[in-house]
């Protein structure tokens, strides 16, 4: 049996990639999260209402997500329903969120694949091509800090947010501080389309060459995004079958009946199908499963998708590309909601604590996130912490199995394989702190 | 514009973390022009530490015996060695201190085949290696990090956050109890304390702009104890706090105590506090700390 063994980089965290070889024949090929962060140990015992300070440090990637997640799960475990303005302030934040995560996994992780090169700041090793991978690095890094902006102002702190409370959030966002923003919006919006632009070509020739978008068989899809109606701050889990059906809708207090998660032998991340099924989540999910964004940048491009590749569409490496269409929308959709009033109302409602279990779902960046907490004595006594990345890990191993196959041949190991596993990999941006929770 | 690999080397290495400095790291573009990344997992595909690195910057704590390996090794290619963040210096909010219970609950839970093992605690990285100088905050911002980088010996840090703060004390607004975590109206311009709020903004060093406690939010101390403090059991800081509590509130001690020692400020008081418990770590001074 031959073992080959790739470390992997431009993902969150620390994992690899093992694929068994004998005798030419790819035997198994597997993703492996090698850390564990262990969040569900540590916040036992903890008083419920300090926990929303401590679980964003289960990763600085997805922090805002893990907060507004931790909120929504105490307010069900203490029956308060926090005012609408707060919600759409919820909404602007998870958008700088969603712009911070799609920039970095379109230009930082995924663009020096198009070009193999190394990283995003060293695109090309021609003196021209260093002049416009420069330029690139600055705009792809100045998208992204509209994210990080967003998230600050929305959020209070530009990782490890703190203004989403239990019943709301703690002030409005002033005109003045929208309208800046809007500005740098305004600016920088032909520049995401023009990048995203880039990275469609460079798609294109990339695939051109390599001859493959990567694993393209039917399966299902998970997002909790709305058909109509791509809000973040989310309510119920949506599913697509592999015909492009949709299977019924559910809360997240029904996780368990749908999803089940397994721990793995050779991995510090769970595994989890539907109802037995490969499924996956992520940008390429809430596509299949959207009608329109209700933003006409977005929607373009989302039609030129559809009609380039279909509905549902199940390669892996579309969700590199629907990763830019996301940033295009959040970007649009942004605007529009910093436009509104966001400054004037109730931002924040009283609550009184009780004992109960209560679950809070967000549609973070790489698919639905679900928080389970049981409040026993206003501690917490058991958490769950239902993670994306751990409903993709079937999916990546077989999309991994299906690329190994691809270099493995009569004539040995094609040395495009290692480049190859990072592309798949990377199409599926696992977070790795969050998968180990 | 000068070419890159003119430029001073510099390297990152994540031990166990969430990658929240790197993220903080990649908010400041101005790095870009000033040196060249050479190591950097998360942006970067390179599988090791080269030679000859000028800075290394290492975040997260360390957590497994692999940690433990790598961080030898990164020490040894580069001149200098920053330790990066609130889990390089303490072990983090992975470090368990006195619960046994979630370690004996984690530990249980941790066994992997051809995995690295977990060590029974997560370790600041200056039990194992050499540190040159010390960047604290959860995480740090990317001012902090560019001040590190380009030129830390005269860097001007306040002393600590009310510094940078700006809101202003009084002497006839005593509170009688804390005012919680939840309860949403924070007056502007008025120090946090005198509205009942545990805020640790006047032990904690400054330099972070104080951007958590200027918007109203109390500050829990992610930058770790003020120079005074460096070193000192875990004792001198909950005595200033507590000092500082008696002197602007009326709030009773015992409130103040078990609001000092609940998970919430554990997170970083605890951390700071208890890292001095460690009897094999090399003193941390004034002069090496950011």
């Amino acid at each position: 049996m031959t073992t080959l063994t790739y470390p992997l980089s431009r993902i969150e965290g620390h994992a690899r990639v093992v694929i068994d070889i004998h005798d030419n024949e790819v035997f198994r090929a597997d993703f492996q999260a090698m850390e564990m962060r262990g969040f569900s140990h540590y916040v036992r015992g903890v008083p419920a209402e300090q926990i929303t300070v401590i679980v964003p440090r289960i990763c600085g990637v997805c922090s805002t997500a893990h907060q507004v997640a931790s909120v929504k799960a105490l307010e069900d475990v203490f029956g308060v329903v926090p005012p609408p303005l707060a919600e759409d302030i919820r909404e602007v934040l998870l958008l700088g969120q969603l712009i911070q995560n799609q920039a970095t996994s379109l230009f930082i992780f995924t663009m020096p694949d198009r070009v193999n090169a190394s990283s995003l700041f060293e695109l090309s090793r021609s003196e021209a091509g260093k002049a416009r991978a420069f330029s690139l690095a600055q705009m792809a890094l100045r998208i992204r800090k509209i994210g990080t902006d967003l998230i600050s102002l929305a959020g209070g702190q530009f990782i490890h947010p703190i203004k989403t409370v239990i019943g709301g959030v703690t002030s409005g966002i002033p005109r003045v501080k929208a309208d800046q923003l809007i500005l740098t919006i305004e600016e920088l919006l032909p520049v995401a389309t023009d990048l995203l632009d880039i990275y469609w070509d460079l798609s294109m020739q990339m695939v051109d060459r390599i001859g493959s978008w990567g694993d393209d068989e039917p399966t299902h899809y998970l997002a909790s995004t709305e058909a109509n109606n791509y809000r973040l701050n989310s309510r119920r889990l949506r599913v697509m079958k592999p015909d492009g059906s949709e299977a019924p809708s559910f809360d997240p207090h029904e996780f368990e009946a749908y999803l089940q998660i397994t721990e793995s032998e050779y991995s510090y991340a769970g595994i989890s199908s539907y109802l037995g099924h490969i499924m996956r989540a992520n940008s390429l999910a809430r596509v299949n499963l959207a009608e329109s964004f209700g933003t006409p940048l977005a929607d373009a491009y989302r039609e030129r998708f559809v009609e380039t590749f279909g509905k549902p569409a199940h390669a892996i490496m579309f969700f590199d590309l629907c990763r830019g269409i996301e940033l295009v929308y959040a970007l649009e959709k942004a605007r529009q909601m910093l436009s509104g009033d966001l400054e004037h109302g109730e931002t924040e409602i009283g609550y009184t604590p009780r004992d109960s279990t209560g679950f809070g779902l967000v549609e973070a960046p790489r698919g639905p996130l679900i928080h389970r907490y049981e409040v026993e004595n206003g501690l917490i006594k058991s958490a769950d912490f239902v993670i994306p990345t751990v409903h993709n890990m079937l999916a990546i191993r077989r999309a991994l199995t299906v690329v190994a196959k691809r270099y493995v041949s009569h004539e040995g190991i094609d040395a495009e394989l290692e480049r190859a596993v990072g592309r798949v990999v990377r199409a599926f941006d696992p977070c790795i702190a969050c998968a180990t929770k | 514009m000068e070419s890159s690999t003119d430029l001073p080397k510099f390297a990152v290495l994540q031990l166990s973390g969430c990658s929240g400095c790197e993220v903080s790291l990649l908010n400041s573009e101005e790095w870009i022009n000033n040196f060249q990344l050479v190591y950097m997992p998360l942006v970067v595909t390179s599988n090791k530490i080269p030679n000859g690195v000028e800075v290394l910057l290492v975040t997260g704590g360390v957590r497994t015996d692999e940690d433990i390996h790598n961080l030898r090794k990164g020490r040894s290619r580069a001149r200098k060695l920053i330790a990066v963040g609130t889990c390089a210096l303490s072990g983090g909010v992975a470090q368990f201190k006195k619960n046994h219970i979630a370690r004996e609950s984690f530990l249980k839970a941790s066994h992997r085949l051809r995995m690295p093992d977990m060590l029974p605690n997560a370790y600041p990285i200056d039990k194992f290696v050499e540190v040159d100088l010390y960047l604290p905050g959860c995480p740090p911002t990317p001012q902090l990090f560019m001040t590190a980088l380009k030129d830390p010996e005269h860097a001007q840090i306040a002393p600590i956050v009310c510094q940078e703060c700006g809101r202003k004390k009084l002497n006839d607004m005593r509170p009688k109890s804390i005012t919680g975590s939840r309860s949403g109206v924070v007056l502007p311009d008025i120090c946090l304390v005198n509205q009942g709020y545990v805020c640790l903004g006047t032990s904690t060093r400054g330099g972070c702009g104080a951007l958590c406690t200027r918007p109203g939010h109390a500050c829990v101390g992610c930058r770790g104890p003020a120079n005074p403090y460096l070193n000192k059991e875990p004792k001198f800081v909950l005595d200033n706090l507590r000092r500082v509590f008696s002197r602007m509130t009326d709030i009773p001690a015992e409130e103040i105590d078990a609001a000092l020692a609940s998970p919430w400020l554990s997170l970083f008081l605890g951390q700071f506090t208890d890292y001095t418990q460690e009897t094999d770590l090399p003193p941390r001074t004034k002069e090496k700390m950011l």
